[in-house]
């Protein structure tokens, strides 16, 4: 800009940057750094040897009790009992592990479970891959189809009766989704030419139409109507919720919950910050009242008191009183949560999407949600993993979860008073679904951070 | 280079009139009866102290800020907050920003398509040809896939007035453009506003550039405390002030 013209005497000298060089090696070796860390000193020194003394005499009984000491073959406890006095009895928990993990399902129909549990991983992987076309949409459909294909092959029924029709068919659809979203993906990851969205395409040449969700839609219908005729001619019978229980039955109250717990604290959150006096109150008033009550109290009085409220011949069954209860509470806590996250965004960023002529909408969902959400990753995933460890108070209500089926071998005849190795079976089991999702949870917050 | 889509009303008309705005921040006065009128394909630039009401002054011309006294017109039509209004102010009026307010969770080029697609429902790809002909006007063409984060200020500032012009307004607002820059960068987006001043877009600049308002201001406002000091011809407001207050404040900026 500013046009200085100093005449210079001397000729400039080039600069030229000195040229970088790498740091010191400081790393050593092994030896070296044990002695470091642990033996620098006298006293770290003897520190160090009594900590390690007390993790062997941990870690070695621990280890004697539940695997060099255990039984793993037995008919009942007294057997164990005999066998290694002072050892785990897993022979009680293997021969109930069915049982753990689907309750009281019947065991020629629990395939239907693990289908059901393979398209709900179905669905889910597509949305942890980079170059998923339409990664929104699956996530819709994740959430308001395949809950219907789920209940379809879990609760089964006669075809002719009226839920299981609706069942079936919106499963018809979810199915078509479900294929047509793989191949999608397969052509995504293929690269077929050098067509944009290849699927569309696709579907518009088949159709011969130009619209491009149209040709989507029909040959989305074309593909459910033969899912529906196949299903037509088959029947799945009819397994009762009550039937239901185990490792089952907790991930379909987790799965429900975390599903419904970000859309429901999305609106509660917006609420909240809403002008709208009557939108904020009622917000504030719900996040409030459920926060300020124990889960096993909102549980209890969905199953009690709910049933008071509303006409006679509506009659809930149990579970879905519970899946009620335990979304309005993740929802409460959801809402809070993500209010943080909205709060910590720039004004700057509300401006530039008005400036831009988005509207409130437009700019939430576009904007301000993603990048809230984002920054609230860690907090979310806390929230999802005490949720998922939550759902083990179902069991008080008679719920037969895996808490409550765990407790159920110390009352079998054959089991009784096997209290600790069911503990310790659920304890790992919960640690590892834990665990999994919190280094998932560290895995999606590299993947999105964004340069900063 | 610049397609003009919307329909505007006479030439003789004033882009925009401002009619005895009167703001203030609690009890405190900040914009004192400023009336103001700025014609179509000018290029106005706003200087003063800070705290003189300048950024407020341009925030109000696209109702960013609410005032409690006076009456803002666009092409004649006085403006409210009613969706109407906002529409018609959404139309004509973009915005870049101090802070640049790139929306950090998508790409250069995501940021400029992003009102094309959802506002202006251009199919995505002729977005992606529009936004990456504007990207290659200001020169960052080859950053397109880069984010926000990823990029200098000066290259963010000229993402930011890329994604303005994306959605073709009549009128570009530019509130202090280049204060948060390096030395080094403020040259890069002001070569892009005086390229910008040359297609005949009307612009309205808080700046403390005082070349660049020489270089290609039609007219200087000078505003202290709240109003309007002096206003005129560059030459005039820069090299010959009536008012000891703009010349003290010019003694400092150049």
């Amino acid at each position: 800009m500013k046009n200085v013209t100093n005449k210079q005497a001397v000729p400039l000298q080039k600069f030229v940057a000195t040229k970088s060089r790498l740091p010191k090696d400081s790393s050593s070796g092994l030896i070296a750094y044990v002695r470091q860390k642990f033996f620098n000193n006298l006293f770290n020194s003897v520190l160090s040897l009594a900590v390690f003394y007390l993790l062997y005499i941990l870690i070695s009984g621990a280890l004697n009790w539940a695997v060099f000491d255990a039984v793993w073959n037995a008919a009942n406890r007294r057997e164990c009992q005999t066998l290694s006095p002072n050892g785990a009895c897993w022979a009680g928990v293997i021969s109930w592990f069915n049982n753990l993990m689907y309750g009281r399902y019947e065991s020629a129909l629990q395939w239907r479970v693990n289908l059901g549990a393979v398209f709900g991983l179905l669905w889910l992987i597509p949305l942890a891959l980079n170059k998923t076309p339409y990664k929104t949409w699956v996530f819709i459909s994740a959430i308001l189809l395949y809950p219907f294909l789920a209940a379809y092959l879990f609760l089964g029924g006669e075809i002719g009766s009226e839920i299981s029709l609706f069942h079936a068919f919106v499963s018809a659809f979810a199915l078509a989704y479900l294929l047509l979203l793989y191949i999608n993906l397969g052509l995504a990851y293929s690269r077929l030419g050098t067509l944009h969205r290849p699927l569309i395409g696709l579907c518009q040449k088949i159709t011969r139409t130009k619209a491009k969700p149209l040709s989507f839609t029909l040959v989305w219908c074309f593909l459910a109507l033969i899912i529906w005729m196949v299903f037509a001619s088959y029947t799945l019978s009819y397994v009762p919720i009550d039937r239901w229980g185990g490792l089952f039955l907790t991930f379909i109250i987790a799965g429900f919950a975390i599903t419904m717990a970000i859309p429901l604290g999305v609106i509660l959150a917006l609420g909240r910050r809403s002008k709208l006096p009557v939108i904020y109150w009622l917000s504030l008033l719900c996040i409030e009242l459920v926060r300020s009550v124990p889960l096993i109290t909102v549980l209890f009085m969905s199953v009690t008191l709910l049933p008071l409220f509303l006409p006679a011949d509506i009659e809930f069954n149990k579970l879905s009183q519970v899946l009620v209860a335990v979304c309005i509470f993740a929802g409460a806590y959801m809402a809070e949560n993500i209010r943080g996250g909205l709060q910590a965004i720039p004004e700057g960023q509300y401006e530039a999407a008005k400036t831009l002529g988005l509207g409130y909408w437009h700019s939430m969902v576009l904007i301000i949600l993603p990048q809230a959400l984002r920054m609230m990753i860690p907090n979310i995933m806390t929230s999802f993993i005490s949720l998922l460890k939550d759902t083990t108070l179902v069991s008080i209500i008679g719920l037969f979860d895996i808490m409550l089926m765990a407790r159920n071998i110390a009352n079998d005849k054959a089991w009784l008073g096997l209290h600790t190795e069911p503990l310790v079976l659920i304890s790992i089991l919960f640690f590892v679904l834990c665990f999994g999702m919190s280094q998932y949870s560290l895995n999606l917050e590299k993947r999105l951070k964004v340069g900063h | 280079m610049l397609q003009r889509t919307h329909n505007i009303s006479p030439s003789d008309m004033p882009a925009i009139q401002i009619e005895g705005l009167n703001k203030w921040y609690g009890d405190h006065h900040v914009l004192k009866d400023v009336s103001l009128s700025i014609n179509k394909g000018e290029i106005m630039v706003v200087c003063g102290p800070s705290g003189s009401g300048k950024s407020t002054l341009i925030r109000c011309l696209n109702q960013l800020e609410a005032y409690q006294e006076g009456r803002v017109s666009l092409f004649g039509q006085a403006l409210s907050s009613d969706t109407a209004s906002t529409q018609h102010i959404n139309q004509n009026i973009g915005m870049v920003f101090q802070n640049f307010n790139l929306f950090p969770h998508l790409t250069v080029l995501e940021n400029c398509t992003l009102g094309l697609t959802w506002i202006h429902k251009v199919p995505e790809d002729d977005a992606i040809k529009e936004a990456m002909v504007l990207l290659d006007r200001v020169g960052i063409a080859h950053l397109a896939d880069r984010y926000p984060g990823q990029i200098s200020g000066g290259q963010q500032q000229r993402v930011a007035i890329s994604r303005s012009l994306a959605m073709k307004p009549n009128i570009l607002l530019f509130d202090e453009p280049t204060s948060a820059l390096d030395p080094e960068m403020v040259k890069e987006v002001l070569d892009v506003m005086i390229n910008l001043a040359s297609t005949g877009m009307t612009m309205v600049c808080v700046t403390h550039e005082m070349q660049f308002a020489r270089q290609v201001a039609d007219r200087v406002v000078f505003m202290a405390d709240g109003e309007i000091v002096e206003m005129g011809p560059p030459e005039q407001v820069l090299m010959t002030p009536k008012w000891d207050r703009t010349k003290e404040f010019l003694e400092h900026v150049l």
